[in-house]
């Protein structure tokens, strides 16, 4: 039994086979186009179609050979053999030379030459005396006309004409003009095709019953065009059901990068908890990057952020005061921080010496002066470390960092910030704080989550700006500094195991790669 | 951060607990900002097990040793605060049995030493191990890299007090260093001997170099470099053996040395004076004896502390947290608290580290996370909207954003563009040339992903909005940091014609007027090839990608591209 599906499936060209042809009738080409119409090539896909379903058998099977016009041949069609042109050339214009010949006609002077050449071979043309073709004999060549009478043949059978349609002698003359290899300065390209005759298997009847049952005639209506929406020929008409079950074709869209995608829903979290983002350059000062942060020029606090340094120019003109002073006084005695300081004598030259920002930290740092109270702020940021580049580590990348001003602000409120980050930017159901070490802050915590996929990690750190920092930056109220590493959460979102994966250049992988976070 | 190892028996010892599983371990490392790294539990429990632990405090030296961490641990839990009756200080005076001078002819180079003598106990392998690891992690990364602080341990039975620290001549004198059979002169021992090729920086051009000899003019060691192979070489089984710490930072030095004797100390040995006179002026007097309390008392008050933990804290309470800590606290008043600190510590700077005590001394479960209530406005810089939009629209052009390091190589950023090498940022301290140069456009990643992505199906159309590097000599700092677009169309077709109307189209949406002005830049075919001009300035350029620039990246593919300038974009 044929179900319904596998009946809608069915092209309309084999619709019409089906309901037309009944088993054991034996049909072919010629037969099908001459009944229902089918033109080149559409029987052909038929047949296959129906050999594939077992509704058609092949039963015989013959090699024809066939005369195909070519391009030339069309043109002579067209507009007449050399012959014949030259013929009607002569007999209105009298006497010429040949090159003469092939200017008027637009001919080159090789083909001028062999048709003259068969015309005076006839008898029809002469050369005189001063080397001028003339007309000998008022009518055409025999031959020429029987060419002609096989351009017209093929012509009006869609381009070509079966050797069995011919003569003998038209055989013969074949023979003469038509080549099966670079025929493209002969009229015809000999060319052999299969005639298939195939026999309408008993299988056809169930076919037909499903598709009569449908009410399919395979008179239904394929692709919708313009003409038939202008003239709405669509109307009363049945719309052939498609195959829906077709793999579809692949389509490449413009899109955006899904790491980029990442780190956006990460800022869009963030200003909807109500941070403004701040950004600044690449090339820094050891004085933003650490100093101002109150990490002491000599200690091994600073080996945590071996940096890169420029090569030219070194040093920046200046540094801005009075942030300079009152962070070398804060490094150097405390100054007006209430600190007793780092003890050491603070070197304003190593101060200025340029570097790339080794963490988003110098962005609040820079905040600090401009910032609002209360105020929150975030960026991300690429940083730059000195880390031979693998798998965990790159040598640019980006951090994701912020800053909260306040008078009320506290630790209590710092781990409602990063219980906050927790669920909101992360997912985490359980949070845990245990406390850490940054030199710019005290106290200092770290926060660790679970991740529903990834397990207990560490989120990120954070602290309340030691006074030395705020201070020294013209800041009197507590500010709460923090940092969450986002980037095990990209890798996650992006179904990837391998930080270099992130800034891939391989343009198919960036195509194929899919976001699989959820946005909060 | 230091990394330690510790003798698994050792440790439990020294802490007086004996963990089991690492959960419960971890959870009692966090009082000392310390973190589990490996402990290998499969072998037996025979006293050879070593754990791994990471210390994350740079500003607790004390703690980077097996005795330091236990006894933190130590404390926490059972609040008893060992004593060290043996320091001298300010207050107290310790008669020293014995004595180092140091000659002023040291000053210059390397001016302070403290040291200490430690007897009656037989030192172990595991005990040997520790206290190399205790004296290195002091000197690599407290001391930072012997440069501050260095450390040396010698037997005791072959000196002849009072010992020498004095300045030398590095030509003049000589000795058997350690893993070494020969004599060596100091400056062989820079060149030749492997620690002193290590740390020979440290005395790079001085003229005067530190020696430290006995009594019978036998070197105990070359500072901060080698030990003699004679006196400097301590073995298992020595039970008496002198330690001193030399460096240039006085605290530091005097620190190190408190930080041994407590360790060595709480391992059993019984710990003898040695004074040191000097012939010029110390913080503390011409005449230390060591170890020394240097500290000072550091205060705080309650209502600070109460402010900045956001809860309001009880005096008693508040004393307790501190005792776990190992803090010695008082009040007088009842609103100010007085902490006298540890012998091994000195990481009090401001009145507000002694909150983070009370802090951990309470335990983190005593804070409970509040809600802020401040109201701000949340937004993002106007250049980051401003690139959105672009971003959209070279979306909707059928184009991929793409991301890329900044950091390269010369051969990508600059050969290989077909520009000059000097009109980018070079970095002095490159860790290899494959990242030495920060990028000034976005085209060389658009182009490595060209020629890595030949098997992509084509069209390939490409666009990255990122920061790039831009030297600017009038500039403070000498260079600006700007946001780009880039953007790249590869396929048999592509040519100038398209990566024109993409950026009609892109500036049209972006509300820009714009004209262009044949460019005559090497990364593009001449005579195809524009800046982007508005309002007379030039935002940007784009073209077809010289064959040039196609060759080196590999790509025989026509590609079109160009880049502009979004934060001139933005101004205008």
């Amino acid at each position: 039994m044929i179900d319904q599906s596998a009946a809608r499936a069915l092209h309309p060209l084999e619709v019409k086979i089906i309901v037309t042809f009944d088993a054991g009738e034996l049909i072919d080409s010629a037969r099908v186009r001459d009944r229902l119409g089918f033109k080149e090539g559409q029987d052909q896909q038929a047949f296959s179609w129906l050999v594939a379903k077992g509704v058609l058998e092949e039963a015989d099977r013959q090699t024809e050979v066939f005369y195909e016009l070519t391009p030339l041949g069309r043109e002579w069609h067209d507009k007449g053999t050399p012959v014949r042109r030259i013929f009607m050339l002569l007999k209105e214009a009298g006497p010429l030379s040949l090159p003469d010949i092939a200017q008027r006609l637009g001919l080159d002077q090789k083909t001028v030459g062999s048709a003259f050449g068969s015309l005076s071979k006839e008898g029809v043309c002469a050369m005189d005396e001063v080397r001028r073709a003339i007309l000998v004999k008022p009518e055409l060549p025999q031959s020429s006309l029987d060419i002609e009478a096989l351009l017209a043949a093929a012509f009006m059978q869609g381009g070509s004409v079966s050797e069995k349609a011919l003569s003998p002698q038209q055989k013969a003359l074949m023979a003469q003009i038509a080549k099966k290899r670079g025929a493209q300065d002969a009229p015809f390209r000999i060319a052999e095709r299969a005639r298939v005759l195939f026999q309408v298997m008993p299988s056809v009847r169930e076919y037909r019953e499903a598709v009569t049952a449908l009410g399919m005639t395979g008179e239904e209506l394929g692709a919708i065009t313009p003409e038939m929406l202008e003239k709405g020929s669509w109307k009363g008409g049945h719309f052939r059901p498609y195959n829906l079950q077709i793999q579809p074709a692949r389509v490449i869209p413009g899109r955006r990068n899904a790491y980029v995608e990442f780190l956006d829903s990460v800022k869009d979290k963030l200003v909807s908890l109500g941070f403004e983002e701040f950004d600044g350059n690449l090339v820094e000062t050891e004085f933003w990057n650490s100093d101002a942060l109150f990490m002491p020029q000599f200690h091994s606090a600073r080996d945590i952020h071996d940096v890169y340094y420029i090569e030219e120019p070194t040093h920046a003109k200046f540094i801005e005061e009075p942030y300079l002073s009152q962070v070398a006084a804060a490094h150097e005695h405390g100054g007006t921080t209430g600190s007793r300081g780092w003890q050491y004598q603070f070197d304003r030259d190593f101060t200025r010496r340029l570097i790339l920002r080794s963490q988003g930290t110098v962005l609040s740092a820079r905040q600090l002066p401009k910032a609002n109270v209360p105020g929150k702020y975030f960026g991300v940021v690429r940083c730059f470390r000195y880390d031979r580049v693998d798998a965990t580590h790159l040598s640019d990348f980006y951090q994701t960092e912020g800053i909260v001003l306040g008078e009320n602000v506290n630790l209590r409120t710092l781990l409602g910030f990063l219980e906050m980050f927790a669920v909101e930017v992360a997912g985490a159901k359980e949070v845990k704080y245990v406390p850490g070490y940054f030199p710019f802050t005290e106290p200092s915590i770290e926060v660790h989550i679970r991740h529903p996929v990834l397990g207990w990690f560490e989120l990120g750190g954070s602290g309340i700006f030691r006074p030395e920092v705020t201070r020294s930056l013209g800041v009197d109220v507590p500010v709460l500094a923090w940092g969450i590493g986002i980037d095990r959460m990209a890798l996650m979102a992006l179904g990837l195991n391998d930080l270099r994966e992130l800034f891939s250049a391989d343009l198919e992988s960036v195509r194929m790669r899919r976001s699989q976070y959820k946005i909060q | 951060m230091p990394k330690i190892e510790v003798n698994e028996r050792l440790f439990f010892a020294l802490a007086e607990k004996t963990w089991t599983d690492k959960e419960s371990f971890e959870q009692d490392l966090t009082v000392a900002k310390a973190e589990l790294d490996e402990w290998d539990m499969t072998g037996p429990a025979d006293g050879e097990r070593t754990i791994k632990i990471e210390l994350n405090d740079t500003n607790r030296p004390d703690l980077w040793s097996t005795a330091g961490l236990a006894r933190q641990l130590r404390i926490y839990r059972t609040g008893k605060i060992p004593s060290y009756p043996f320091f001298a200080s300010r207050k107290k005076n310790v008669t020293a049995p014995y004595r180092v001078v140091v000659d002023k002819s040291v000053r210059e180079v390397r001016p302070w030493l403290a040291g200490f003598v430690a007897k009656g106990k037989a030192i172990s392998d595991a005990l040997l191990r520790d206290m190399i690891q205790t004296q290195e992690k002091l000197a690599w990364n407290f001391g930072r890299k012997r440069k501050s602080v260095s450390i040396g341990i010698y037997r005791i039975g072959l000196i002849e007090w009072p010992v020498h620290y004095r300045g030398v001549d590095p030509d003049a004198v000589s000795f058997v260093p350690l893993q070494e059979t020969r004599t060596m002169t100091l400056r062989q021992i820079l060149e030749q001997h492997p620690k002193g090729i290590e740390y020979g920086s440290i005395l790079m051009g001085k003229p005067i170099h530190p020696l430290l000899t006995d009594a019978g003019g036998k070197v105990l060691s070359y500072p901060p470099i080698i030990n003699s192979a004679d006196l400097g070489a301590v073995q298992m089984g020595d039970t008496d053996i002198f330690i001193e710490v030399t460096g240039t930072d006085y605290p530091s030095v005097a620190l190190s040395c408190a930080i041994m004797a407590c360790d060595l100390a709480d391992m059993g040995f019984d710990i003898e004076n040695v004074e040191v006179d000097y012939e010029y002026d110390t913080p503390f007097g011409a005449s230390v004896t060591c170890p020394y309390y240097f500290q000072e008392e550091v205060s705080v008050s309650l209502a600070d502390a109460s402010r900045l933990l956001g809860i309001s804290l009880e005096i008693s309470d508040t004393l307790a947290a501190l005792n776990r800590m190992g803090l010695c606290a008082y009040s007088t008043d009842g609103t100010l608290i007085h902490v006298a600190p540890p012998e091994y510590r000195n990481d009090f700077l401001h009145a507000f580290d002694i909150v983070e005590d009370i802090m951990i001394g309470m335990g983190m479960e005593n804070f409970m996370p509040q809600r802020p209530t401040d109201f701000t406005i949340g937004r993002l810089t106007p250049i980051e909207g401003f690139s959105r939009r672009a971003k959209n629209i070279m979306v909707g052009l059928g184009y991929q954003e793409m991301v890329y390091n900044y950091l390269g190589s010369g051969k990508d950023y600059a050969e290989k563009m077909q520009i000059p090498a000097n009109s980018l940022v070079k970095i002095a301290n490159p860790m290899t040339e494959n990242y030495e140069y920060v990028r000034n456009s976005s085209l060389p990643g658009l182009m490595q992903t060209e020629g890595v992505s030949a098997k992509a199906s084509y069209p390939h159309r490409t666009f990255e909005v990122g920061k790039v590097a831009l030297k600017a000599p009038e500039a403070n700092y000498g260079v600006v940091t700007h946001q780009y677009i880039g953007f790249l169309t590869s396929h048999a077709q592509a040519d100038y014609n398209e990566i024109a109307s993409h950026v009609a189209a892109l500036m049209y949406f972006l509300g820009k007027e714009y004209s262009v002005r044949e460019a005559i830049d090497p990364r593009f075919v001449p005579g195809r090839q524009v800046e982007v001009l508005v309002n007379g300035a030039r935002v940007g350029v784009f073209g077809e990608v010289h064959p040039a620039v196609l060759e080196a990246f590999g790509v025989v593919m026509p590609c079109a591209a160009g880049e502009l300038d979004l934060d001139m974009l933005l101004e205008d």
